[in-house]
């Protein structure tokens, strides 16, 4: 059984089984989801997969990255997240800000305390020698600012904390 | 390596070539060398060690540092580079110093041959006001614009932007003097938002170029962006190698290309190419150059600006005319003349090129990174990649986000479309997120394939961010049975990343351990 976790929010546990494999269980909410009835096998070259739907097989190109599996599907690619055991989800932290890429603070618009607008930029960072500005995306209050300008930032660092407007 | 006999004739032989830069370029213009039978040196900063450019080279100079400016800018180093590998001659790519005359006065001071313009040529096009006196003098029709003089009094700086832009009118364009590539450009529909736009310009010129003046034009939205590949020998011979169509742009930043325009006719074409051989005889030019030309719906046509130095999007006209441009490029600096006339060339099929960018277009187009896990391009006939990577290195946060370019050839504009679809659809890249999906869609797109092609198409066809596919439930069972068999464990090129993303020392205890799941 793996818990995993779909570009659009979903979380699934999948177990899979038989030869070729298929999905024997799948669990979304801790209810039973329609099984699907195609298989996949292994292929002898490296990062490959084959499988079959509807009778008709196709070549699946996946490779593990950290916990994300990025999937080579009919021309498109796709992420597939596993869940390991135990792992927080941190991604929906409410109210922080987080760089969308790694890059330099190049400008910091507001002071901690500031009431802002939705809209409203709030601060400049530059990745690729392009500008990219972060704006609030309601009315409220800046209660701390994590970085000056001039600091490097790592993708999903935390850049500020807006609190919604009472 | 000594088939040199098309160099015998030539005044000033060039035997060695050293290529001021790095990525995809260098590995073009260094694997031109190589056919050429010219030793191919290469240079590399220490974030580029083992970079597949150093790999193509015969020869690589290790540059200290890991700035550009230590290294890919660094005049001074790069001509010790050359005098210490024994160069005859550098060639800039485009980027970096390409079009700084001061870098190509300092080659020649340093009596190496230079593979590039004139360095007057270059000022003069570099400098856009004087680009403008000298295009009007010469009979070649130009946009509405004003040049700011930059100013360390900000209100005296602010007075000089607003009468500009009073003067040309909105919308506007704001462009940096010294710039290309989309860097230190800003839309500016409304006088509100002039301020703001001119500082971001104006810092993002500085950041890039090292000169923040920023230089205003009217924006023609609508229009269509085609450019003209001329060649000039050191004998007065000057010719067009036809257009190409760059209309397709996001931010100004071209993302399709293709050879010839859908829409141009036998008589604009003649008139655009005759304007850009006497916009490049103005100012006495010789090598390969780009002048572009921003064309009305009712088919007048202006001069934009010209691009004294090998362009992005080359590979197109090469594809269209059979010309190696590069290899002209190193023959017309050694002094030989052009190997063939106007009256030579013709336009064979359609080309069309896509920049495969790491970036996530459904995210604002954001630059991504991460490991190039997988990287297998499509192959075929009329199939062209130009890339400084490979499977297994990394997009990086530190240079420009384009990982590769992909060039199909078909012999019409329909067929290379179909190839170039096909072709995309078939392009693996994991690992790191790409803007394939999106290219396949714009190339799809039945505008596009009615030639629908102005530059304000994927603004218009993408307004919002472009919406990812979604994803289906047979996902659920890839990535459920590539975990259960171990996908990512077998040996190969997967052993090589564990589970943080990073590649691990190849232990024979730690692939032992880990194929057995």
């Amino acid at each position: 059984m793996v818990d995993l976790k779909m570009q659009d929010g979903r979380i699934i546990s999948v177990s899979v089984g038989g030869n070729p494999l298929s999905i024997i269980r799948a669990l979304e909410d801790g209810g039973p989801l329609d099984l699907i009835v195609d298989t996949a096998r292994i292929d002898s070259r490296p990062s490959r997969l084959v499988i079959e739907r509807n009778g008709i097989e196709s070549i699946v190109h996946c490779a593990r990255v950290g916990d994300r599996w990025w999937i080579h599907l009919d021309g498109q690619v796709h992420v597939v997240d596993v869940i390991e055991p135990g792992a927080v989800d941190a991604s929906d932290s409410e109210g922080a800000f987080t760089a969308p890429m790694p890059g330099k603070v190049l400008d910091v618009l507001v002071p901690e305390g500031a009431k802002v607008r939705e809209g409203q930029d709030l601060m400049v960072l530059e990745a690729m020698k392009m500008e990219h500005r972060i704006a609030a995306d309601r009315d409220g209050v800046v209660v701390a600012i994590h970085y000056k300008t001039g600091d490097q930032v790592d993708a999903g660092s935390v850049l500020l904390d807006l609190v919604e407007d009472e | 390596m000594s088939q040199l006999d098309w160099m015998k004739d030539a005044p000033h032989p060039i035997r060695s070539v050293l290529v001021a830069n790095r990525g995809e370029i260098a590995c073009r213009v260094l694997r031109a060398c190589n056919e050429m039978g010219l030793e191919s040196i290469a240079i590399c900063s220490d974030a580029d060690f083992g970079a597949l450019h150093t790999e193509v080279a015969d020869r690589v100079v290790h540059l200290e540092g890991e700035s550009l400016a230590d290294t890919y800018l660094n005049i001074e180093a790069i001509i010790a580079a050359a005098r210490s590998s024994g160069a005859d001659a550098i060639h800039p790519g485009y980027g970096f110093l390409s079009e700084r005359a001061a870098f190509a006065r300092a080659v020649q001071d340093a009596d190496i041959i230079w593979i590039g313009p004139p360095a007057e040529a270059i000022e003069s096009m570099g400098d856009k006001v004087t680009a403008r006196r000298r295009m009007i003098d010469a009979g070649v029709p130009v946009i509405p614009g004003q040049e700011i003089i930059d100013s360390d009094d900000e209100n005296q700086l602010i007075d000089a932007l607003v009468a500009a832009a009073t003067e040309v009118d909105y919308p506007l364009l704001l462009k940096a003097s010294a710039g290309g590539g989309g860097k230190g450009m800003r839309a500016v529909h409304e006088p509100k938002n002039l301020q703001q736009e001119f500082l971001a310009a104006r810092r993002e010129a500085q950041a890039a170029f090292g000169d923040g003046t920023v230089y205003i034009e009217r924006l023609l939205d609508g229009s269509r962006h085609i450019e003209v590949q001329v060649l000039a020998d050191l004998h007065g011979n000057t010719v067009h190698l036809f257009e190409r169509e760059c209309s397709i742009q996001r931010r100004h930043q071209k993302v399709v290309e293709e050879a010839p325009s859908p829409v141009l006719d036998v008589s604009t074409r003649l008139a655009m190419g005759n304007a850009a051989v006497a916009a490049a005889a103005a100012v006495d030019y010789s090598g390969a150059g780009t002048v572009e030309f921003l064309l009305g719906s009712d088919g007048s046509f202006y001069f934009l600006e010209m691009n004294t130095r090998l362009q992005v999007e080359h590979p197109v006209t090469e594809c269209i005319t059979g010309v190696d441009l590069v290899e002209q490029q190193i023959r017309v600096a050694s002094g030989l003349p052009l190997s063939f006339t106007q009256e030579n060339l013709n336009i064979r099929g359609h080309a069309i090129e896509v920049r495969i960018y790491a970036e996530d277009p459904s995210q604002g187009f954001l630059p991504a990174t991460g490991p190039l896990a997988v990287f297998r391009p499509p192959e075929g006939p009329g199939i062209r990649l130009d890339t400084g990577v490979r499977e297994g290195d990394e997009a990086r946060i530190d240079f420009d986000p384009m990982l590769a370019k992909l060039i199909v050839h078909g012999s019409d504009r329909d067929h290379a479309i179909r190839r170039m679809a096909s072709a995309l659809s078939e392009f693996v890249i994991l690992g790191a997120t790409t803007n394939i999906g999106f290219l396949y869609d714009v190339v799809s797109h039945p505008a596009y394939r009615a030639g629908e092609t102005d530059t304000g198409f994927i603004q218009r066809h993408y307004p919002e961010d472009w919406d990812a596919p979604k994803p289906s439930d047979v996902l659920l069972l890839i990535a459920a049975a590539a975990e259960h068999l171990g996908i990512h464990r077998k040996s190969g090129d997967m052993a090589m990343v564990d589970d943080s993303g990073r590649t691990t020392p190849n232990d024979p205890f730690y692939r032992l351990n880990r194929r057995y799941p």
